[in-house]
This record gives structure tokens, C-alpha cells and sequence, in this order.
């Protein structure tokens, strides 16, 4: 359960990072003219197809790992030991990947990196264009359908959560890992959809840092769990989750 | 705005090809090449919430909520999750995918069911029917499992097969929409609309109906949509849609403003010189939209292949069922056929060209080269062999008077007689003695009926007498006498290598004779030695072919390092010599610029017009070079080249993916999902493929090292040397 509170905080501390972008769209989403009730239905259905694209792509990387499991385990003809330290050594793998991703990102909110170009690719912005008009518009398919798009934009936050869910090798594990850290963007997203406008750019700027701050001890962790061998890797774990 | 032209995409601006549509947006009616164009337009052009284009998204979003979690539990299924003490939840999960899966095959499948429809009712078997066949049997067997049969589902394989075509079908779209943004502002003549002032007022009307001398008023910012002069206000204007030159031309009152280039800073006020679609904007926009329009050999047949392609996979479909069901449960055999419908769909055959070729003509189109046809960029790929005309292609094409010899008569009236013929000339020889006589303060004697004889000279009527000036052929045709002095004094100019220009008259209705020789001399392009080196370096065999003496192309020869021509020849001569070639160099191409050229032009596989070409030679010409632009030839022939490799590349892409791809779901060893994932990264592959044409570096003139040796007195023949292998071909010893 600390593994799944852990990647709820991470969203809810990356979610800082996500005003940029993702808040923006919150905010330019707005309010429904029918009053209170509809606006909050507006927000809960683009933060749904937000969520269930990162749950796709959790239990998606989840059957990636699963699939790499099952390949492993049916290839090797030395029998299970030497198949869960081949595991051992791929979840390692994948960890120190999904670590190194969030360093980079978390270099990133400080400035020091820039991403930009790795992230904006093909077609970016006739995708911009088209998803502008989705906004506009009134309809409960609307802020769904934005959100599921939402949800696919290139984030690096997302490629180093996507890691961790193939890392576990599990459908079920993935997709529930997405979905702690997709639902831990869930308070500052809803928040955003009322209380953007009001944020100052300085604030924001403050919570950039923080989330900057502890996106890189979250990377660390995980790249400890995939440098240092698996038993210990827990116990710093623990050990870094209680200083933090 | 007015309706795009016919034949087109209104989107892309590419041909609309097989599966063209007609759409009315805005009220409009309108031609898109697919349904992606049709989306992006409403997109661009979007008028709120009326737009299909935000519903168009809404289906992809609603359609992917949907197929994601479709996906998401079939995967729970597959991985076991729901296994063991979970077991009696399983049948709730199969009527909930099926509750997800209706409105998802609905909502993705309309338009490819729309389309499937359409072409049905012309008798046409569409490749959408394909994926609509395909995506309906499995949703229809998955049906019938939950409900009757029972065993496995594949609502996962319908959903996500429809949602990736459908994710194909949008990046087609906005590859297709980048690769013709370079032309987009030279197709955009035909569209445009002007402001002309009436009196007091302003009215908005489409360019076409604007007439020679209406009032126009252009905003900074705006492009000047016809050619006219500047009544009011003073600017700067950039033509480089025109000229290919992007810099900035200042502008007063009484300045002349072209229709395409953009009016930089200041409000303007032009007084229309002709009507709006006679700009030279608006031809180029015609010849660029005719070029667009024809689709080359090599899209033609891959288009043939590709429609004999459907029917041939639905039975290869039905084979695969057939042979599997006796061997395997039906759903395996299902599968399998699946597979091959999904996979064989053809869809990134129909890119493979048009794109290439869009990005291509709109390259060439920004540095002021015009492409009239596709299959001449492919054309010229293969040529082994150039020829060049000479004068005004390798030579400045302006010509100096040095020398005149008179027979009997005055310097003075065999000036003033050829300046009134020549007035009537587009040759180079024209402007030499237009200079000439002004130079001379004199005024060229009135002509009438003057007629160009091809190759030979110009003949003219004054005051009822015949005038003719050209060469010695059209004095000897005339039956016109030359007086051995003058006759000896040409020789000589003509064996210095100049050209040599007779003029004779008749006199009081007797028979006339030659009055006066004239030679003049023509100065070699400062590029021309480094272009043909260039050209050579690109393993191009590089010849001239002119209608001058021989001594003044042996000259011109040499001094741009040309080893092969051959001089004297008349239009159909050209034409012969180009003949010549064929057998040895296969395809060959014909630069030039003159009227002579005209034939010769039409003659060669592609025919390059360069600079103020005459309109019968860019009427022939398959693609025109702007004045002075000669040295982008070696670019324009690596760019040409370019475009060929990308097609061919994409087409053996394509087809070869297509083909292992479908042996693979033959043999039962494709998912269909897999193939569907399989074919919109074929599509992606291609788009991304012809994009990387963007990137090539863009023309570079050649250094001053390059064209410090283009002049080189030394490699000069000796007029001695020219007498004894005059008219024949020539191998003169390159000195470099």
C-alpha cells in the first residue's frame, strides 16, 4: 500500500508541474453556464478520460513486462531461480530507466535541461489547433474525449510513471499504479478548474520548485531500487519515504 | 474566398485520387482527398461549434475512452487477473465489454462505413471495406459469444483495429497539410480576393473579376493581388513568392508592384495594370495547380496495383478462413482472415507519391523554380545528359556590338533599319542593338509585318521595301548578293568567334542584297563553369547545342569547360541531335531560353526554361529556372533525385510491408491488433519518410573560388585552331 500512497504523492507533486500544461486546459475548460453542478461534472469527466488513458497505458506497459515474464519463463530451460534473477535483473533495468527519466525531468523544472525538443514532435501543432476547438465546446463528450487526448500529450512525468507500471510486470499492478498516480494529480486538477486564474505566477513558479524537488528524491529512490540489490533497496526505500 | 480548383483537395490542395469526397462546410461546398483533409479543413477554417472538425475529435476521444477501457479489461482478462475466487465476475465483464464495444464500433466505424457505402454504390470496392468487413466480424462473433455461443471475445480486436485506422487516417491528414504549406501562398492567387475602390467606396471582390485600371488598396501585411502601378502611399514589398529572392524592395508612387508579393510596412494604393488573372502570380499558380493535378507514372501504376489489390485480398481473406477453420476452432480461423483483411489495406501506396512530390514542386517553388509536371521531377532523376543552348542560358544573353561592317551604305541607317526589325525580337541580339542605336542617338526606322524566321533571322517590311537581318543562310534564301569584301570581313568576324549578323534590304522593288555585317560578342555566365561542374560531379554528361557559328560556341565552350557541342543547328536540328543522345543516355534534358528553343525544349524528356524566358519556351519548358538562376540547375537536379529515391523508398516500403505482412497473417502469425498497429506506423513510417525532404540543405551559389576560374583567358582557343574544325563536334582538351 506505501508503494501506491507514494506514487498518489508523486502525482499530487508532479500535479505542481502539471499546471503548466495540463492546467492550462483545465482552466481554459471552464465553467459550465449551467451552473455549479454542471461545471463540476465538465471537470470529473476530463480528469476520467485523463485517468483512463493512464490507466491504459499502465496496464498496457503492465502487459509489456507480462509478456516479457511469460517469454522469460517459457524460454529458459535452467528452471525458476535463474528466470526471477533474469526478472530481477530486467525490473532492475527498468527501474533505473524510470529513475533516470525523473531525475531528467526533475533538472528539467529546474531549469537546467531542456526537454523540449524530445517532447515536441510530429504534427504537435495541428494537434494543438484541433484540441483548442474541443474546448469551446459544450456537451459532456467534449471535455471526455479532450481529456483521453489529454492524456496521450508528451509528458515526461507520465514516460517515468509508464516505466514504473512496466517494471512491475503485472496488467493489474500497472494499471493501478497509473491510476494512484493519475488520481494524485486528481486535487490540484480540479482545483486548477475554479482557482487557476486567481494562482499568481510566482506561486506557481514555487510550486514548480517543489515538485521539482520531490520528483528528483523520487527518482533517486527508484534508481536506487535498480542499482542496489532488492532487499536493500527496500529498506532504503522505507528509509528515504520516512525522511521525506 | 472562391472555390478551390476543380480536382483538387480544398485542404491539401493534392489531387482528390480515389477517395475523393464532396463535403459542404460553412455553406460551402466542398472537395476533400479524405476524410482526415475534410477534418483539418473544418479544423483551420473552424467556425465554433457548428464544426464537424471538434466532433470529429470528440469521436477519437469518445472512441479511444471506449476502446481503452475495452482494451484494459480484455488485457485483465487475458493476464488472469479475474482467474480463480473471481470467476463468477467474469460473465459481468463480458456483457459490460460488450456494452462498450457497441457505441465504440459506431462511433469509429461510421466514417469508413460511409465510405465503404459511397463507392459501393458507383461499383467501386473501396480498401475502407476492408477494415469495415474486417472490424464487423469480429464484433458481430464477439456478439454472438456472449449471448448464444460462449469462448472467447474479441471486441478488443474491433475496437482498437478501427481506432488506429482512424489514428492513420489523421496523420495522413496533417502530413498530406504540411507537405503543401510551401505552396500554399502560390495557390492562393486563385482565392485571393482584392479591395477596390469605388469612389468612396470599398468592396471585397475575388481577384478574377478584377479589370485593367480599377483602384486597389492593399494593407501592410496584406499580398498585392494584381500587378499595377502605385497610385498613393509608399512601402516595401517582398516578392520572393515571384522572384524566388526573399528581400525587401522599396516602394514610391508611380513604382510598379507585382501581384503575389507581400506588402511589408506601409498602406498602398495600386492601380491595376491588367485584369487579375492574367499576373504572372496567377500563371504560375495555374501551372503549379496543373502540375499537382497530374499524378506521374510511377503513382499511376502503384494506384492500378493498389485497386487490384481489395479484391484479390478478400479472397486470399476467405482462402485463409477456409484452410484454418479445418484445422483450428473457427475463432482461430477468424482471426487469421482477419488479419489479412486488416493488414493488406493499402493505405500508405496512395502517400507514397503525392507527398514526395508536394514537398518537392513546393521546395523548387520557394527558390523560384516552377515544376509543370510531376513526371518531370522524376525525369529528370534519370537524366544522364543536359544539353544547353547557348546564348542566354550560358552567356549573359547580353550581347555587345563590336564590330560593323558597311557595304555602300551608312553606319547610321543599317542601325536604325536593324533597330526597327529588331524592336520585334525577343533574341539577345535585340537589346545589343537597341543600345547600340541609342547609344548613337538614333531612332529606329519604323517596320511592319515583321515575322521571326526560326533559327535564321527576322524580315521585315518598310515603306513597302523588304528588310531582313539574320544569318548567311537567310541572305542565301532570299537569293540576296554578298560583295566579296564584305563577305571577306564576315569570315573574319565569324572565325574571331563572334556572331555574326547580315542586314540587307531591297531597294526600289529590285532584288536586295546583304548591306552590312555585324558581329557581336556575348560574355559567359560567371557561374556557368562551376554549374556545369557541378552537373558533371552529379555524373551528368553536359552538351551545347546552339544555332550560332561554330567559333563562337567553341569559344563559349571552352571557356565554360564544355568538351561536346555542336553549333549551327536549326530548331529541328536540336531536336535531331537530342535524338542522337537518346539511344546512349536514355532520358535526356534541354535547357534553353529562347524562342529557338521552343521545339528543343518540347523535344527532350524535360525542358528547362531559364530566366526571362519567352512564353512559347515556358509554355514547353517542363520546368522554368528564375532569370539568373542557372546555378540552382545542380540543386534542382539533386532535389529531383531526392524526390525519386523518396518515392521509390516509400513505395518498396510500402509494398514490400504490405507483402511480408500479409504472408505472416496468411500463416496465422499476426494478431489482428498487431496488424492494425502494423499498418498506421506504415503509414507513419511514409509520412516521416517524404518529410525528411524538408530537411535537405537548400541551394548555395557558387563560392567566389569556384567562380574565379570560370573566366580563363587561356583556355581560349586560337581563332586559327576554330577554322580547321568548324561544324563538326569538337573535343577540345579541358585545361583545368
Amino acid at each position: 500500500m506505501t508503494y501506491y500512497a507514494l506514487l498518489f504523492i508523486a502525482g499530487v507533486a508532479g500535479s505542481f508541474h502539471c499546471i503548466g500544461m495540463c492546467g492550462g486546459f483545465a482552466c481554459a475548460l471552464g465553467g459550465d453556464p449551467r451552473g455549479p453542478g454542471a461545471t463540476v461534472v465538465r471537470h470529473a469527466l476530463y480528469n476520467t478520460g485523463r485517468l483512463t488513458t493512464y490507466c491504459f497505458l499502465g496496464g498496457l506497459a503492465g502487459a509489456l513486462g507480462w509478456s516479457i515474464y511469460t517469454c522469460l519463463g517459457a524460454s529458459s530451460p535452467l528452471g525458476a531461480p535463474v528466470v526471477s534473477e533474469t526478472l530481477n535483473a530486467a525490473q532492475r533495468g527498468l527501474a533505473v530507466i524510470a529513475g533516470l527519466l525523473m531525475v531528467l525531468m526533475a533538472l528539467q523544472f529546474f531549469g537546467f535541461w531542456g526537454m523540449r525538443r524530445l517532447t515536441t514532435g510530429f504534427g504537435g501543432s495541428t494537434l494543438v489547433i484541433a484540441l483548442r476547438s474541443l474546448l469551446t465546446r459544450r456537451g459532456h463528450a467534449a471535455p471526455l474525449a479532450f481529456g483521453v487526448i489529454n492524456g496521450f500529450l508528451p509528458c515526461p512525468l507520465v514516460y517515468a510513471m509508464v516505466a514504473q507500471a512496466a517494471s512491475t510486470f503485472d496488467v493489474l499492478t500497472g494499471c493501478l499504479t497509473m491510476a494512484a498516480f493519475g488520481l494524485g494529480t486528481f486535487p490540484t486538477m480540479l482545483t486548477m478548474g475554479g482557482l487557476g486564474r486567481l494562482l499568481a505566477p510566482r506561486w506557481r513558479q514555487r510550486g514548480v520548485r517543489l515538485a521539482g524537488s520531490f520528483i528528483l528524491a523520487l527518482g533517486l529512490v527508484t534508481l536506487g531500487r535498480g542499482l542496489v540489490p532488492m532487499t536493500a533497496g527496500h529498506g532504503l526505500h522505507h528509509h528515504l519515504w520516512h525522511l521525506a | 474566398m472562391t472555390a478551390t480548383p476543380e480536382g483538387l483537395c480544398r485542404h491539401c490542395l493534392l489531387p482528390l485520387g480515389r477517395r475523393g469526397f464532396a463535403r459542404t462546410v460553412n455553406g460551402e461546398s466542398c472537395q476533400f482527398c479524405c476524410y482526415g483533409c475534410c477534418i483539418a479543413h473544418q479544423v483551420k477554417s473552424g467556425s465554433g461549434e457548428a464544426s464537424e472538425a471538434a466532433w470529429f475529435l470528440v469521436r477519437l476521444g469518445a472512441g479511444g475512452f471506449l476502446s481503452m477501457n475495452i482494451m484494459l479489461f480484455s488485457l485483465l482478462v487475458y493476464s488472469g487477473a479475474f482467474a480463480g475466487t473471481d470467476r463468477q465476475v467474469l460473465p459481468t465483464i463480458q456483457l459490460l465489454l460488450f456494452g462498450l464495444a457497441t457505441p465504440a464500433v459506431l462511433i469509429l466505424g461510421e466514417p469508413f462505413l460511409r465510405e465503404t457505402w459511397s463507392q459501393a454504390r458507383r461499383g467501386r470496392l473501396s480498401t475502407s471495406a476492408l477494415i469495415v468487413l474486417g472490424s464487423l466480424a469480429a464484433y458481430l462473433y464477439s456478439t454472438l459469444a456472449v449471448f448464444r455461443l460462449g469462448g472467447h471475445l474479441y471486441f478488443d480486436t474491433a475496437a482498437m483495429v478501427l481506432m488506429l485506422f482512424t489514428l492513420g487516417r489523421y496523420l495522413e491528414a496533417a502530413g498530406r497539410a504540411r507537405a503543401s504549406r510551401d505552396l500554399a501562398p502560390l495557390l492562393a492567387a486563385e482565392s485571393e480576393s482584392a479591395t477596390v475602390v469605388e469612389g468612396l467606396e470599398e468592396h471585397r471582390r475575388p481577384v478574377r473579376e478584377v479589370r485593367a485600371g480599377m483602384l486597389i488598396r492593399v494593407k501592410p501585411g496584406e499580398r498585392i493581388p494584381v500587378d499595377g502601378l502605385i497610385v498613393e502611399g509608399c512601402s516595401h514589398t517582398d516578392d520572393s513568392v515571384i522572384s524566388g529572392e526573399s528581400r525587401q524592395i522599396a516602394k514610391t508612387v508611380g513604382g510598379s508592384v507585382l501581384a503575389g508579393s507581400i506588402n511589408l510596412d506601409g498602406p498602398l494604393l495600386i492601380r491595376s495594370s491588367g485584369s487579375g488573372d492574367e499576373s504572372r502570380w496567377a500563371q504560375i499558380c495555374r501551372s503549379v495547380r496543373d502540375a499537382l493535378r497530374q499524378s506521374s507514372r510511377t503513382q499511376r501504376l502503384a494506384d492500378r496495383v493498389a485497386s487490384a489489390f481489395v479484391p484479390f485480398v478478400l479472397a486470399l481473406a476467405a482462402l485463409t478462413l477456409v484452410f484454418w477453420a479445418q484445422r483450428l476452432p473457427l475463432d482461430q480461423a477468424m482471426l487469421a482472415a482477419l488479419s489479412v483483411l486488416v493488414v493488406a489495406c493499402p493505405c500508405a501506396v496512395g502517400l507514397a507519391a503525392p507527398m514526395a512530390h508536394s514537398l518537392g514542386i513546393g521546395q523548387l517553388a520557394r527558390h523560384g523554380c516552377l515544376v509543370r509536371s510531376p513526371g518531370a521531377l522524376e525525369a529528370l532523376a534519370v537524366t544522364r545528359l543536359i544539353a544547353f543552348d547557348k546564348t542566354g542560358t550560358l552567356t549573359l544573353g547580353q550581347l555587345q556590338l563590336v564590330d560593323l561592317a558597311a557595304d555602300g551604305v551608312g553606319e547610321d541607317e543599317v542601325l536604325a533599319r536593324l533597330a526597327g526589325l529588331e524592336r520585334h525580337s525577343e533574341h539577345g541580339l535585340a537589346r545589343a542593338i537597341a543600345l547600340a542605336a541609342r547609344a548613337r542617338g538614333l531612332d529606329p526606322i519604323a517596320t511592319e509585318d515583321v515575322q521571326i524566321v526560326p533559327g535564321r533571322g527576322l524580315r521585315g517590311v518598310v515603306d513597302g521595301e523588304l528588310v531582313a537581318a539574320g544569318s548567311g543562310a537567310l541572305m542565301h534564301e532570299l537569293g540576296w548578293q554578298l560583295s566579296p569584301a564584305l563577305a571577306e570581313r564576315a569570315d573574319v568576324m565569324a572565325t574571331s568567334g563572334h556572331s555574326v549578323v547580315f542586314v540587307g534590304w531591297s531597294e526600289k522593288a529590285c532584288a536586295g542584297r546583304a548591306h552590312a555585317a555585324l558581329s557581336f560578342d556575348d560574355t559567359p555566365l560567371p557561374e556557368a563553369r562551376a554549374t556545369l561542374e557541378a552537373l558533371r560531379a552529379l555524373g551528368i554528361r553536359v552538351t551545347l547545342l546552339t544555332g550560332d557559328h561554330a567559333a563562337s560556341a567553341a569559344r563559349v565552350a571552352a571557356t565554360v569547360g564544355v568538351d561536346e557541342w555542336q553549333a549551327g543547328l536549326l530548331p529541328e536540328a536540336k531536336r535531331l541531335a537530342l535524338d542522337q543522345c537518346r539511344p546512349r543516355d536514355g532520358a535526356v534534358a534541354m535547357v534553353g531560353d529562347g524562342l529557338n528553343d521552343g521545339p528543343g525544349l518540347a523535344w527532350a524528356d524535360v525542358g528547362i526554361a531559364v530566366g526571362s524566358a519567352t512564353d512559347l519556351a515556358r509554355e514547353t519548358a517542363d520546368l522554368v529556372l528564375p532569370g539568373d538562376g542557372l546555378w540552382l540547375l545542380p540543386w534542382v537536379v539533386g532535389r529531383a533525385r531526392a524526390v525519386r529515391s523518396t518515392i521509390l523508398a516509400n513505395l518498396t516500403w510500402a509494398f514490400g510491408y504490405n507483402s511480408v505482412a500479409l504472408t505472416c497473417a496468411v500463416l496465422g502469425l499476426l494478431q489482428p491488433i498487431l496488424a492494425a498497429a502494423v499498418m498506421a506506423g506504415s503509414s507513419l513510417l511514409v509520412v516521416l519518410n517524404s518529410l525528411r525532404l524538408e530537411r535537405l540543405p537548400g541551394p548555395s551559389y557558387p563560392s567566389a573560388l569556384q567562380l574565379s576560374a570560370a573566366v580563363r583567358p587561356e583556355s581560349t582557343p586560337q581563332p586559327g585552331e576554330q577554322t580547321q574544325r568548324s561544324r563538326q563536334r569538337l573535343e577540345i582538351p579541358q585545361t583545368l
